[in-house]
């Protein structure tokens, strides 16, 4: 089944961890699809292979069966190099634990996706800056993420997620690390980006109500999509 | 990822972990520092030894003479195979690559006198070719003009008119002297100016000047030894700059016709007259067919290229007659000596190496997760391992630029304790040239061509300390590198 831009489709993934004789299956026949603009979210309790699952999905894994297709290509059959191009100009990641360059500033760390797409100096830093301030963090450009606090340094993570302008966002737990409130806030910053730009995001979580705020939950256990739950309109 | 960028986030890194940098790059300097140093020293006295050597003579300048002995088959070569020093042996030698002319020489056999007013001295007399010589000759003209052809015209080395009496002077001073020491009763005398006594004067312009060269021959009658004058009414047109070549420092050159005509003018006191003319004319028109100079000289166009030619004129069966032979030698001599030393200089090149690459190994075990995020974020498998060779390649050249600083200051210490002890005098063998222009020897030097290979040489070592780094740091999984902490 073809895909456009921001679009993904997962067919018939199975997935185990191990070589050899040991082997831990980890994920059961997998088939789902994401539209674009989606806000997606991935429940399931410890060990259900959502984070699995999202790796596939970043071709960060490859699965042992099946075809995982985003924006209109197979990842699955890339090799190392040609995932790397891919990720680069259609994928962004927003982690737990923010993964932040800790020796760069908030705008060396946005500007580094920039860095290595080849972008000119000038250019980057305006765009850097822009997504910067469009994150709320204006007033925090120059500070190293040891300056800065958790919420603002998921807001650099998200930042530098956006700055290439990738079709689809995969975040793996982004509030998992981060008091209520923050919680909320960086959920309304994710939410507020997705209608802005039309940019996918599937969200990894285990946390109801951050799930409650996606259009669409799928729940995972034991490795199977047990539940697939569309928000009303 | 733009070149420059990917420089600044080198730099970045190799600033971060600056004592890391700094102690990996101390290794990398003592290595180049010991290299260049050691071959700095072999340079600088493999140059005395060069400059030794042109004391006895330029050695751009040689004289070619056919070879006559083969060395490496000990045995002579037979005369009618010997290299015939003719226009044709001209024309072959001009062909070889580094030869920027020759000059075929015919020399007079005897000696002649150049007579230019009251003064006169004695000469050797050479005839060149006139159109072969000037092409030799376009830069060594240091007064008046080079010979244009006209048999009338001469031009003589710089130390001729140094070398020249006035002879007037000197008789006047003999009487005096003579007179002097009658009066006083001493019986000391003076030697006359013929046995070496007189001063040499100095030196006076002969330049458009006319001259006059005399030549005197014997001859035998009822084994009476009779004696005939020539005289030859020349101009002198021009004045040769002063020579390495000591060689020629008291010749006069002339049309090539002009000494062949005096050499058999002398040539019939020796048996000649008596035979009619037509078996003379005879004669003469044979000698014309075989003509050969007495000798070559050719010039080299750089002592760079002095070994090559020697070579190609020894293959081509001329000897040559200069100190340049030695060069080979020298050269070979030195080049052994280069290799040990700087063979013994690199073994600790190749521990720095080691070095870098336990720094750069490290370096990766620390920055997994950094490699992991890098990798996540958009960098290729190309960017990483392009950014781990550079970061390599950079203290390789830290260590070279600091190694190269180090190795200078060495040589200056080498060169200001060497010239103040004396040590370069002795290696001079006793032949320097000395005198304010002169350039004072040095035992070490760091030509640029060294200069640029010790930096370039270091970097390339870092490169090479870093492959192996590189290439383990892209292929690190970026899943399991973002999950390591």
């Amino acid at each position: 089944m073809a895909n456009g831009i921001g679009e993904l489709t997962v067919t018939g993934v199975n997935h185990s961890y191990g070589t050899g004789k040991i082997k831990v299956p980890v994920l059961f026949d997998i088939n789902l699809h994401v539209n674009k603009g989606e806000f997606v979210a991935l429940c399931g309790s410890s060990g259900s292979g959502k984070s699995t699952l999202l790796n596939l999905l970043a071709g960060l894994t490859k699965p042992e069966e099946g075809s995982v297709m985003v924006s209109g290509a197979e990842i699955s059959s890339y090799s190392e190099n040609e995932l790397c191009l891919f990720r680069r100009k259609s994928m962004g990641f927003i982690f737990q634990s923010y993964n932040l360059l800790p020796n760069l500033t908030a705008l060396e760390n946005v500007e580094l996706p920039l860095i290595f797409a080849g972008e000119g100096v000038k250019k980057r830093r305006a765009k850097a800056t822009e997504i910067l301030e469009r994150v709320g963090l204006e007033g925090r450009i120059d500070h190293r993420p040891n300056e800065l606090s958790g919420g603002q340094q998921q807001r650099v993570s998200i930042a530098r997620a956006l700055v290439n302008q990738p079709g689809i966002i995969l975040a793996d737990e982004p509030t998992g690390n981060l008091d209520s409130k923050t919680e909320q806030e960086i959920m309304n910053l994710m939410k507020q980006m997705n209608k802005e730009n039309g940019t996918t995001f599937i969200i990894v979580t285990h946390e109801q109500e951050v799930a409650e705020q996606s259009d669409r939950v799928i729940y995972l256990q034991d490795g199977r999509v047990v539940q697939k739950r569309t928000r009303p309109a | 990822m733009k070149i420059i960028d990917s420089f600044r986030i080198v730099w970045r890194n190799l600033w971060r972990m600056k004592l890391r940098t700094a102690l990996t790059s101390v290794g990398v300097m003592i290595g180049t520092a010991a290299i260049v140093a050691m071959i700095a020293l072999s340079l600088g006295l493999k140059e005395s030894a060069v400059k030794s050597l042109e004391n006895f003579g330029n050695l751009t300048e040689m004289d070619v003479e056919p070879m006559y002995y083969i060395q490496e088959e000990d045995r002579m070569i037979p005369e009618d195979e010997r290299k015939k020093l003719n226009m044709e042996a001209v024309r072959e030698l001009k062909q070889i690559p580094g030869i920027a002319a020759v000059m075929p020489m015919k020399r007079l056999y005897e000696q002649a006198k150049l007579k230019v007013g009251r003064r006169e001295g004695y000469v050797e007399l050479i005839g060149v070719d006139v159109n072969e010589s000037a092409e030799y000759r376009k830069n060594d003209v240091e007064k008046g003009a080079y010979l244009s052809g006209s048999p009338q015209e001469i031009v003589v080395a710089y130390d001729v008119p140094r070398e020249m009496r006035d002879v007037e002077k000197e008789k006047r001073d003999a009487r005096r002297r003579n007179a002097d020491s009658n009066r006083s009763g001493g019986g000391g005398g003076f030697m006359p100016p013929d046995m070496g006594g007189g001063e040499q004067t100095a030196a006076f312009n002969l330049v458009d000047k006319a001259a006059t060269i005399v030549l005197t021959r014997e001859y035998r009658i009822d084994d009476e030894p009779k004696y005939e004058k020539k005289e030859v009414r020349v101009r002198v047109v021009g004045q040769l700059r002063q020579s390495e070549n000591r060689r020629y420092s008291s010749a006069v050159y002339a049309p090539l016709g002009v000494v062949k005509e005096l050499n058999d003018w002398v040539n019939r006191s020796r048996g000649d007259e008596g035979s009619d003319r037509n078996t003379r004319r005879t004669r003469e028109e044979a000698k014309k067919d075989k003509f050969e100079f007495d000798q070559m000289t050719v010039k080299v166009e750089s002592r760079e290229m002095v070994e090559s030619v020697v070579k190609a004129l020894k293959e081509k069966g001329y000897e040559v007659w200069s100190p340049a032979r030695e060069l080979e030698t020298i050269n070979k001599f030195f080049f052994v000596i280069q290799m040990v030393l700087g063979g013994i200089a690199a073994i600790s090149l190749l521990v720095a190496t080691i070095g870098i690459v336990n720094t750069m190994i490290m370096s990766i075990l620390e920055r997994t997760k950094e490699i992991g995020i890098m990798k996540v974020i958009g960098a290729t498998v190309l960017n990483i391992r392009w950014l781990f060779l550079m970061e390599s390649g950079f203290i390789g050249l830290i260590g070279g630029l600091a190694g190269l600083g180090m190795a200078w200051g060495a040589v200056e210490l080498v060169n200001y304790f060497g010239a103040s002890g004396g040590l370069l005098d002795g290696l001079n063998m006793g032949y320097g040239r000395g005198g304010e222009e002169a350039e004072p020897s040095k035992l070490a030097v760091i030509p640029a061509w060294l200069a640029l290979f010790a930096i370039g040489f270091s970097f390339i070592i870092g490169l090479l300390a870093g492959i192996f780094p590189a290439i383990r740091a892209s292929r690190l999984s970026a899943l399991q590198a973002i999950r390591s902490e």
